[in-house]
């Protein structure tokens, strides 16, 4: 066939379900970050802690075990309770923010520095869809890393324990889904606004780890330097352990947080305020995603 | 080394100077230096208008140990110098532009040489300067008490001794990112294993805790901050190195760095489709 007798034919072939549309990135993206050695090991790697959980709750059960190992008093010594249950969280979402810095900013940065966003746009795919595919590839493995294991834990608990303490403790079980959503969603839009907007990966992933604890040694200092408490707005891991023990412990606290994420004792602020500085950090991460996530550029 | 190699060493070094120095890539490493001095500043201004004070001087003098320990050696120096350092080589790789100095009748170590001097020079200004501004407004609404505090007291000889930890700090990190930079595709995973061994040093047994920098560089501070309750029950007090080890170590680490990031960039060979 002559060229100039090759004109325009749409796409005849079958399209994916629009509901499910943005599922196609993650498909890709898991492929890619599989490649890597060492995110799949790391990745592996972050199941230790939630074993080691595991094995702790089934021996605190398991009275032969106990005498096998000679630690019968053991199941005195670690008590499965809102402590142990939110230091899980802490280790996890430390790891989380690691591997979020890792895998984050190779997202949507390789897309603007070859300016392949066009090639998304051009298709049947909105620039929300974009986002939401992007994002999910995140939320996957972050919520893999966290509440999954977490509620499973708490499950083999409650199997362990009975029924009674289930429905007694069911706020630890709320206190882990809704805890590592609020951790999981500013962690991911912080890490694709960055990638967004800082096109080298590495350089992305630095200013993610600035994000949290050059902000946070600001703030200490703020606090020093100011003699105030107000500093800690700018410590994020601060806000998400004020949002824990609140969703962990509702009015009757006992612990300033966990690991990682503890609030000093003295120096808590108000949970509203914790809560709009999220919501703050969120709306900009929306802000520089919308701003950047465009099917055309105007370079000047 | 003969004339030659110092001529192109000062001819890299300026060349680095042009591309690295107020860049506006580099905005956020500004931002670092500046935030404490905008910190103070305001501190100063806002403490002008108390003047029966509502703190003494020494309360301002350990802030500054703590602003100087939590967020210039821990965060700012840091993050600022991996900006600075891995950029030198990783960054000319990612633009490739690296082959045209590789195609210069240059050796590999004048390269290196003249990148971390041109690195080296940066973070200096832009750090020192700033612990200095900063030390030198965090009290100053103590006015003429403080400027004794200067001129007669010990305020002299401590922010002498603050701002050689902070240029001992941008050595010393500078080299190991400079070497980051050279040896890994991608230099975060190996700061980040920097930043945590850095992080966890006080609770490291006194071996372990001298193969870091900020071992060396808290021994040098002369104020001390302790670390707060509940972490302080897990720390294990080590003997501070004195300063005739601490600053000559420091230099021979920094120059042991060195040494081997010019020997991996003499077998460096460049494929930028990787």
């Amino acid at each position: 066939m002559a060229v100039y007798k090759k004109t325009y034919r749409p796409y005849e072939g079958g399209l994916t379900a629009p509901l499910t549309r943005f599922l196609v990135i993650p498909r890709y993206a898991f492929e890619e970050l599989h490649r890597s050695r060492f995110l799949t090991f790391f990745f592996l790697a972050t199941y230790i802690y939630p074993l080691i959980c595991a094995l702790i709750i089934y021996v605190q059960h398991n009275a032969s075990a106990l005498s096998l190992l000679g630690v019968q008093g053991a199941n005195r010594l670690i008590s499965i309770n809102v402590v142990f249950f939110m230091g899980f969280l802490g280790w996890q979402s430390m790891l989380a923010l690691f591997l979020a810095a890792f895998a984050g900013p190779g997202q949507i940065s390789p897309d603007l520095a070859n300016n392949a966003l066009s090639l998304y746009l051009a298709r049947p795919f909105s620039r929300l869809e974009y986002v939401l595919g992007k994002i999910s590839v995140l939320v996957i493995l972050l919520s893999l890393m966290t509440w999954i294991p977490g509620l499973l834990l708490f499950s083999l608990q409650g199997y362990l324990e009975g029924w009674d303490w289930m429905t007694a403790n069911a706020r630890l079980a709320s206190g882990i889904f809704l805890g590592a959503w609020v951790w999981i969603i500013v962690l991911s839009l912080l890490a694709l606004a960055l990638s967004a907007w800082v096109k080298w990966k590495p350089a992305a992933g630095a200013l993610m780890f600035g994000v949290f604890f050059v902000a946070a040694g600001f703030g200490a200092t703020v606090n020093a330097v100011q003699r105030t408490k107000w500093g800690h707005l700018l410590n994020i891991s601060n806000l998400i352990g004020s949002v824990w023990v609140e969703l962990f412990q509702g009015a009757n606290k006992t612990t300033s947080g966990t690991v990682f994420f503890r609030v000093p004792e003295g120096q808590e602020l108000p949970l509203w305020c914790c809560c709009s500085a999220l919501a703050a950090l969120c709306a900009v991460c929306l802000y520089m995603l919308a701003r950047k996530i465009r099917g055309a550029e105007v370079v000047r | 080394m003969n004339a030659l190699w110092i001529a192109q060493v000062g001819a890299v070094l300026r060349l680095e100077l042009k591309k690295t120095f107020l860049s506006r890539r580099g905005w956020w490493i500004y931002l670092l230096a500046l935030g404490p001095v905008g910190l103070t500043l305001i501190h100063w201004l806002f403490e002008a208008g108390h003047p029966g004070g509502r703190h003494s001087l020494g309360d301002d003098v350990t802030a500054f140990a703590a602003l100087f320990l939590l967020y210039y050696l821990r965060a700012g120096i840091f993050f600022g110098c991996m900006g600075i350092f891995s950029n030198l080589f990783r960054g000319e790789m990612l633009e490739r532009t690296l082959h045209y100095y590789f195609l210069t009748p240059l050796r590999r170590e004048i390269l290196v040489v003249g990148k971390y001097l041109a690195g080296l020079t940066v973070a200096l200004a832009v750090f020192v300067t700033s612990v200095v501004l900063s030390f030198l407004f965090i009290g100053r609404h103590f006015g003429a008490a403080y400027s004794d505090y200067i001129w007669h007291g010990p305020g002299l000889s401590q922010l002498g001794w603050y701002a050689l930890v902070a240029a001992l700090a941008c050595v010393g990190y500078g080299a190991v990112f400079l070497m980051c930079g050279l040896l890994f595709k991608n230099p975060m995973i190996a700061a980040a294993v920097v930043w945590v061994w850095e992080g966890i040093n006080p609770f490291l047994p006194t071996l372990l805790k001298k193969i870091s920098v900020i071992f060396y560089l808290k021994s040098l501070c002369p104020v001390q901050v302790p670390v707060p309750p509940p972490f302080s029950i897990m720390v294990i007090d080590a003997e501070a190195t004195p300063a005739w080890v601490a600053v000559p170590g420091l230099l021979a680490v920094a120059a042991i760095l060195l040494i081997y990031s010019a020997i991996s960039a003499r077998q460096a060979e460049i494929n930028y489709g990787e």
